[in-house]
């Protein structure tokens, strides 16, 4: 009996101490809101988020096998296309679009700027089949990744299968963007009345929440909708944002409401990358709106900020930027194991 | 010992009795067919011989759903199957249904294409894979129908066609539900006529359709109203 107990104890101690450890491959910070990926359907492991993280910095799924998913997402930029209004893909090709920054994308219900994307496990495909992007296929991507000398073994320890499937590369690649959490900014250790902003910073919040929040809202500094920010219309690119995905005039020009967080470092800002600066952004919020059908109500009414108030507003923003996040070694270039492919 | 031999008798039975009840099945065949002629696309493209130059190059489709009713009542079902139907794949025209109990019915009923529910599932293996080619990457989806091949009418490179049928919102969801009244068979056959479907296309307007669209939700009802139940 004695036995038998111990033998219980033990084994809850193991389901708990396994648990914690699945747990904290993904925490959910104090202050957000439960995440909206179906993590049931794609438990993480520690195994499977590395695999994830080999494959987004690998070239090979591209058709030239130059590209990786970090060439216009790179960390110390939140995972952005640094200093490209337009990303650069194969054969130096431009693309259609800025590309986004990725952080917190487990608390998103639609991807791309128009939402094209309905889930995060389906990303990696628009990348990898776009002709201007990475220009290949997942069928030829997982016939290369069988072929090659390492990943055949990091699929076998991540699903306990070395046969790839579209479904793991997809899973695996997800789970890597899943850790991607950004959480601890100065923002948030306010919140979590760790420190005080300044009186500066604290003015500009009051601001942004009176002219900002309805759209970038905390404390993911989204509302995960799709809006019209009344940006002129670029007539060469004629993107048209969200109605390119659902073909409702009513959802012309609305883009997907971009995170905030980090903003310092993933300019150029919006879809097309017009703005270098940020004064010039809140320049466009005071001065620069365009009027026109689908216009954000909230936006109709011009903002007026004096310039001191633009300065608040901006010191503010800086407020929303997380170092740990942007030199967080867990999301480096891992070259512990591709360092091991050209041993091989 | 004398345990024994039950316990082994029992075991015997059962095998055998699983070997044996497998023949409770339903053997559901799906075949392409242009007119009269059985459409073969494993080794070659299907030539019409007509004065179009028609050929085809694919047809492949997602049967998903399967049910079986009688008197209006669901009595059999095969649940979380994906059929990907590809006249280029024999096995892929076959599918067998367990019916254990040997249930009677009087209707089949089942999807053509993918539910909404699965589309927003996220990553999934077997018939449902990505590489299997049957979903969109720019614009996540699965594609339910798809047909290819040139005819002389299209004016369009190299004379091509080609049918990606899908979308799961609304206004343009393409998901077809087929309801037939059947023999209660464990045969059953199921003719898609592609001459049908291509009767009712002009193709010298409607030759390219990839992604969810009004036009592409008529022509998946015209797919639908091609598909017959073989008497026998
Ligand atoms: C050539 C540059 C380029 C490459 C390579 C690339 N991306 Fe992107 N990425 C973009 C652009 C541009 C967008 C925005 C596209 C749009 O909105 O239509 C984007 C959007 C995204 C988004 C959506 C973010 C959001 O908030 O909606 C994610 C996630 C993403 N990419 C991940 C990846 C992954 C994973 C890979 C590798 C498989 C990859 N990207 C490869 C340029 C690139
Ligand atoms: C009506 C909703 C709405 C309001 C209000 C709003 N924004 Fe935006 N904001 C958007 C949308 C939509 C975009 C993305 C537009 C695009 O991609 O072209 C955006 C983009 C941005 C960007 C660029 C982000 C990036 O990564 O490219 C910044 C910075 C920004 N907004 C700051 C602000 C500030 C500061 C305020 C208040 C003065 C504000 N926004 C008010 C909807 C709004």
């Amino acid at each position: 009996m004695k036995h038998k107990l111990l033998l219980l104890s033990l084994l809850c101690f193991a389901i708990v101490a396994f648990r914690s450890v699945e747990d904290s491959l993904f925490v959910v910070p104090s202050n957000f809101p439960k995440p909206v990926y179906n993590f049931s359907k794609n438990s993480l492991t520690a195994n499977k988020i590395q695999l994830g993280r080999a494959l987004f910095y690998d070239p090979i799924l591209s058709r030239d096998n130059l590209i990786s998913c970090a060439s216009c997402h790179s960390q110390f930029s939140a995972f952005t296309h640094i200093d490209h209004a337009l990303s650069h893909g194969i054969d130096d090709k431009i693309g259609f679009r800025n590309s986004p920054a990725l952080m917190n994308l487990a608390w998103q219900t639609s991807f791309m700027r128009d939402g094209a994307i309905n889930h995060l496990d389906m990303l990696a495909l628009a990348p990898m089949s776009n002709p201007d992007e990475m220009d290949e296929n997942i069928t030829h991507v997982v016939f290369k990744l069988q072929a090659n000398n390492v990943y055949p073994k990091l699929f076998f320890e991540a699903f306990g299968d070395s046969v790839i499937t579209g479904e793991h590369t997809l899973k695996a690649i997800a789970q890597f963007m899943l850790t991607l959490v950004s959480s601890n900014s100065k923002y948030d250790s306010v919140m979590r009345k760790q420190s005080v902003f300044t009186s500066q910073e604290k003015n500009g919040y009051v601001l942004f929440k009176k002219n900002c929040a309805s759209c970038h809202t905390e404390p993911l500094f989204t509302n995960d909708n799709f809006r019209n920010n009344g940006l002129a219309i670029d007539t060469t690119l004629k993107d048209f944002g969200r109605y390119r995905a659902t073909k409702n005039p009513s959802d012309s020009l609305k883009f997907k409401v971009p995170t905030l967080r980090n903003i310092e470092f993933s300019y150029p800002y919006m879809h097309d990358g017009r703005f270098k600066k940020l004064s010039q952004v809140i320049n466009h919020y005071t001065n620069g709106i365009e009027k026109n059908r689908t216009l954000a109500p909230e936006l109709q009414k011009a903002i007026e900020l004096t310039s001191n108030e633009k300065v608040d507003i901006i010191a503010f923003l800086l407020t929303l930027s997380d170092k740990s996040f942007l030199f967080n070694p867990k999301y480096f270039y891992p070259k512990e194991i591709f360092s091991k492919t050209v041993k091989d | 010992m004398k345990g024994k031999i039950a316990v082994f008798l029992l075991f015997f039975m059962n095998v055998y009795g699983k070997t044996f009840s497998q023949t409770n099945s339903i053997q559901f065949s799906i075949i392409p067919t242009f007119g009269a002629a059985t459409l073969h696309l494993s080794d070659s493209a299907f030539y019409a011989n007509d004065t179009t130059h028609l050929q085809l190059t694919a047809v492949k489709c997602y049967i998903s759903n399967i049910q079986f009713l009688k008197n209006g009542k669901l009595v059999l079902e095969e649940k979380n199957s994906y059929h990907l139907v590809d006249a280029s794949e024999i096995n892929s025209l076959k599918i067998s249904i367990n019916n254990q109990q040997n249930i009677s019915f009087d209707q089949l009923k089942f999807n053509l294409g993918i539910d909404s529910a699965t589309n927003v599932a996220g990553a999934m293996g077997g018939n449902l894979d990505p590489t299997k080619g049957m979903y969109w990457a720019w614009q996540s989806g699965y594609i339910n129908f798809k047909l290819e091949g040139t005819s002389a009418l299209c004016k369009t490179r190299n004379n091509e066609f080609q049918f990606h049928l899908g979308g799961y919102q609304q206004p343009n969801d393409c998901l077809q539900t087929l309801c037939f009244p059947i023999n209660n068979s464990s045969k059953i056959n199921l003719r898609l006529d592609v001459q049908q479907i291509l009767q009712q296309i002009d193709l010298t307007k409607t030759n390219h359709i990839m992604s969810p669209s009004a036009e592409a939700v008529l022509v998946s009802k015209i797919v639908a109203n091609a598909f017959t139940i073989y008497k026998n």
